[in-house]
């Protein structure tokens, strides 16, 4: 059974201007140990859906309809109480520039050990400092380093805390929102390997947010590509990248220049994003697309089915 | 692509930059941090010469020198064979009209008090090119040249009511309409997503060609280095450690750390999980600062006795190809056979 | 092809568009109790300004410097022919308070607003040019900032014999204009790196450019801001002034008229004239500072209510 399932999910935000349609009709599962890359651009929706899962919207957000099913259990049911308890124990968020996240004026072991210590209040606190030690080895930090302040560490140093500490209370499922997006090149791929490394090991899934399409090739078994708060194509990632579908992925994709292979024109996709106020009502991609029809603009798109492992939202 | 007989448009030679960091009032040294070591690159005219680096590793630094927001400690630069350091008065306001520079912020490089049109014809009336009908047309014409078409549509905005594309493109208009002939490209694309960035990378393109500037073009992203430049150099912690034709150095890398970054660079889920290169030490080694080689502390390679006390000079490997290591062997290579 | 000029086709709000956005921040000013009273409180003493050339109008004895009411010559209460009641020299009460209200605004905004522009172009300049300029300038304002104002006004009355109106005002703008400069200079060194500033260096801006064209459009509204701070200092130093006997004697102002009261002994006796300049004093005073203070919600984003976004 699948560890993660969203079904139809819908958000939005209450603004000045009207009610903003950040996610629409979002359904995707999850199996336990495996890992999702959610892609999209600036605006796509893909934080906006993390902070819904975990119900850390802000008070203008909504979650207009929809279900998410963690082990079996509707998340969008529970009280914040509970929510509480799922949080952390069970699933981990890391935030996007997570590195400001540590509190500058606290150690990185006491950090770590608190985020131990609160959700479990039978350890005490020479057994959380002593799972603190095994942690860091686990990430790769040099264990004479535990007691000094995040201002001391790099920035790969102080993601790997990060990481460190969403590791603490054995989550079954981390959603890492950009985890690597302020890092250097090389820094960032030790961190996605060893982050792959860990999933293995101990069967963790992850949910991989990023707006570059690359990284998370690397990384994920299933990729979803989101635009304007719709999930486009859905899939295996050999699928995904193999025979991409959907007009948006593939123009996204030939939009990134590559490191081998023919050198073509990059394509960049013309236009801007629809307006999510009042969102378009066929499908929204459709004012840039090259393969647009006149019942694009009016028919709310379906999807197809391409193989078992694939779908997307258009032929 | 490259011509051996054009004329080199901006040179750099043995360009030094150091900070001070941490002295005190009372006269107490700091440490000194040395951004550029002996730097010296070369940019023929009409060429786009991609400096490749991660951060601190003096690319930014570079690039500020070139336009003169800082001046390097030693060494010299020169454009059309004339040094930049010594220009004052009318000659550094040509200076000023012949160089410029597009920055890597879209949100912080405009001002959030003019209008597009205020941001884009300041440097005409700067320079006091024209008058007001003239500097209009220029105007528009910049804007229709970097897609903000129709220009009365995008005039009168201000900088908030446009996105992070959009502003780059004023911010390369700005900079191209007292056409330049030489621009530097300060990571113009780090901050936008792809298929924004794909935009700007074909502008830059267009301008090269229409209008013929050269470019330096600072980036972290070998890939995009490999999508517009003729040439490439690699730059880190202040060192060029590999330098030669685009091609050549991302097909044919001879230094260990462009095959690290090569090996770290995302390459879409192909090419399996095994590393091409595998230069990269998980953890650092330990190292006196600014001695011996500065990739050193990270070389899977790297010899303990040569590597660690002595810095390799950046030398010739035939055909325009250099590389500052001291391993490094004409030919290809596909995998490196070096010291633990 | 045809040149469209620029002053036709645009809409009104984006050619001016410093219009739409003052009409921007007047919606979020608006929002604010503490501006609304403010300015109401603020609406009224102008009229009060505005209306204090009626009574002289009206009749010659109600002016109120050399206003002789002929049947009363001493201080007398509120009565229908004085709706305040009068001075000790028969003088109407009220066309004095409505005089005063004058002064106040005339001394308070013209000290405010020569104090700002003089401490906006030093802390601009000093922040700007650093080094050198900077640490004159600023060891300038921290010496005039630590002597009392005051003090140093009491004593040049004291060498000059009385001073004039406008005098005074110079003095104080010429005394308050550290303050502002201190914060302009801070916005000024914060801007003084951004990119923006540093692409109009590469495109060959000189300094004078660069600090009026550039930097100075950032820093106005904060300055503006201060501006009303200034004024509510301004006209407490003039009413001090006045009371303390230095102002300038050709003129009403609510400390003068307080002096009055004091000097003549009628403090405890007649409240009818100590109590309304003293509290047009405190209420003009608040009424600026509550304007200060809504003023700052419209120019700070952070400091906007949620839901206010954009």
């Amino acid at each position: 059974m699948a560890l993660l399932v969203a079904e139809n999910l819908s958000v939005g935000y209450q603004t000045q201007k009207g009610y903003l349609h950040a996610v629409e009709g979002v359904s995707f599962s999850l199996g336990a140990g495996k890992s999702l890359g959610l892609v999209g651009e600036s605006g796509c929706g893909k934080t906006t859906l993390a902070m819904a899962m975990m119900r850390l919207l802000p008070p203008n957000g909504m979650i207009r309809q929809g279900r998410i099913f963690f082990d079996g259990e509707d998340l969008l049911q529970k009280t914040d109480e509970e929510m509480r308890q799922v949080r952390w124990k069970k699933i981990a968020m890391i935030f996007q520039a997570a590195m400001n996240a540590l509190n500058p004026v606290h150690r990185v072991i006491d950090q770590i050990a608190e985020a131990i210590l609160t959700h479990d209040p039978l350890c005490d606190k020479e057994e959380a400092y002593e799972q603190v030690r095994g942690l860091f080895q686990l990430v790769g930090l040099p264990q004479d380093r535990m007691r000094d302040y995040p201002h001391q560490y790099s920035g790969g140093m102080k993601q790997r805390a990060v990481i460190a500490m969403a590791l603490a209370c054995q989550p079954k499922l981390i959603i890492a929102d950009e985890p690597t997006t302020a890092l250097d090149v090389l820094v960032q791929d030790q961190i996605l390997q060893e982050t792959k490394n860990l999933q293995k090991e101990f069967g963790i899934s992850i949910i991989y947010i990023s707006h570059d399409i690359s990284i998370v090739a690397d990384v994920c078994h299933d990729v979803g590509i989101m635009y304007a708060g719709q999930l486009v194509e859905y899939g295996a990632r050999e699928e995904i990248f193999d025979s991409p579908r959907h007009p948006y992925t593939k123009a996204l994709l030939s939009s990134y220049p590559t490191l081998t292979g023919e050198k073509n024109r990059l394509v960049p996709i013309p236009g801007e994003t629809p307006n999510l106020i009042h969102p378009p009502l066929g499908c929204r991609f459709c004012d840039r697309c090259s393969r647009a029809s006149v019942s694009c603009r009016t028919e709310t798109p379906v999807w197809i089915e391409i193989s078992p492992r694939h779908k997307a939202l258009c032929d | 692509m490259i011509d051996k007989g054009k004329e080199t448009i901006l040179e750099l030679e043995h360009i030094v930059k150091r900070y001070r960091t941490g002295g005190s009032f009372f006269g107490t040294y700091g440490k000194d941090v040395i951004a550029l070591d002996q730097v010296s690159i070369r940019v023929v005219r009409g060429e786009i010469f991609g400096l490749v680096g991660e951060s601190g590793s003096g690319k930014t630094t570079a690039g500020r020198l070139i336009v003169r927001l800082e001046e390097p400690e030693e060494g010299k630069i020169y454009l059309d064979s004339n040094e930049i350091a010594a220009l004052k008065g009318n000659a550094l306001r040509e200076f000023r009209r012949k160089v410029q520079m597009i920055f890597q912020d879209p949100y912080q490089s405009l001002n959030p008090q003019f209008s597009v049109f205020d941001a884009v014809s300041e440097p005409l009336i700067i320079h006091k090119i024209g008058n007001a009908e003239a500097r209009k047309d220029s105007v528009w014409q910049a804007m229709k040249s970097v897609g903000l078409s129709p220009p009365d549509d995008f005039a009168h905005r201000y900088p908030h009511q446009l996105s992070g594309g959009q502003r780059q493109r004023v911010a390369i208009a700005r900079a191209m309409i007292l056409k330049p002939e030489f621009v530097v490209a300060d990571e113009p694309t780090s901050m936008l997503d792809a298929s924004i960035s794909a935009q700007i990378f074909n502008i830059l393109l267009e301008m090269r060609e229409k209008l013929h500037v050269s470019f330096l073009f600072i980036t972290h992203s070998l890939a995009a280095a490999r999508y517009l430049c003729d040439r490439i150099a690699v730059i880190y912690r202040g060192n060029l450690v590999e330098m030669g034709p685009g091609d050549e150095v991302i097909q044919n890398p001879k230094h260990p750390y462009t095959q690290a970054l090569i090996d770290a660079l995302p390459k879409f889920g192909y090419s399996g999980e095994v590393k091409r290169y595998q230069t990269l030490l998980r953890a650092e080694r330990e190292v006196s600062e600014y001695v011996g080689c500065p990739f050193f502390s990270r070389c899977k390679v790297a010899d303990e006795t040569k590597c660690r006390r002595e810095k390799p000079p950046l030398k010739r490997l035939g055909d325009s190809h250099s590389v500052a290591c001291f391993y490094a062997e004409p030919g290809v290579k596909t995998g490196s056979g070096g010291k633990e | 092809m045809t040149v469209t000029t620029l002053n036709t086709d645009r809409k009104l709000s984006e050619r001016f568009h410093w219009i739409s956005r003052l009409l921007e921040g007047w919606s979020i000013y608006r929002k604010s109790l503490l501006g609304k009273i403010g300015l109401t409180l603020l609406a009224l003493f102008a009229l009060m300004a505005l209306c204090s050339f009626i009574p002289p109008w009206v009749d010659p004895m109600y002016q109120p410097m050399t206003g002789v009411d002929p049947e009363i010559s001493y201080s007398v209460g509120p009565s229908m022919r004085h709706w305040l009641g009068t001075d000790f020299m028969g003088r109407d009460i009220l066309s004095q308070l409505l005089a005063g209200a004058r002064i106040a605004f005339m001394v308070g905004v013209s000290a405010a607003f020569m104090s700002v522009v003089l401490g906006t172009a030093i802390g601009m300049i000093a922040g700007y040019m650093g080094r050198f300029v900077d640490t004159i300038l600023m060891r300038l304002a921290d010496m005039i900032m630590v002597m009392p104002t005051l003090l140093v006004v009491l004593i040049l009355a004291a060498l000059f014999g009385q001073l004039n109106i406008w005098t005074i005002v110079l003095i104080i703008a010429l005394f308050r204009w550290p303050g502002v400069s201190r914060v302009i200079r801070a916005q000024t060194l914060s801007l003084k790196h951004r990119p923006f500033i540093e692409a109009a260096r590469v495109a060959g801006a000189s300094h004078l450019r660069i600090i009026f064209r550039h930097i100075m459009p950032n820093v106005l509204p904060l300055s503006f801001l201060y501006m009303t701070f200034r004024v509510t200092s301004a006209i407490i130093i003039e009413a001090a002034l006045a009371f303390l006997g230095f102002g300038d004697p050709g003129t009403v102002s609510w400390g003068m008229m307080l002096q009055w009261v004091w000097k003549t002994g009628h403090m405890f006796k007649a409240p009818y004239w100590l109590l309304p300049p003293g509290i047009c004093i405190s209420l003009i005073t608040l009424s600026f500072y509550m304007l200060g203070r809504a003023m700052d919600e419209v120019l700070d984003p952070r400091l906007r209510k949620e839901g206010e976004t954009d």
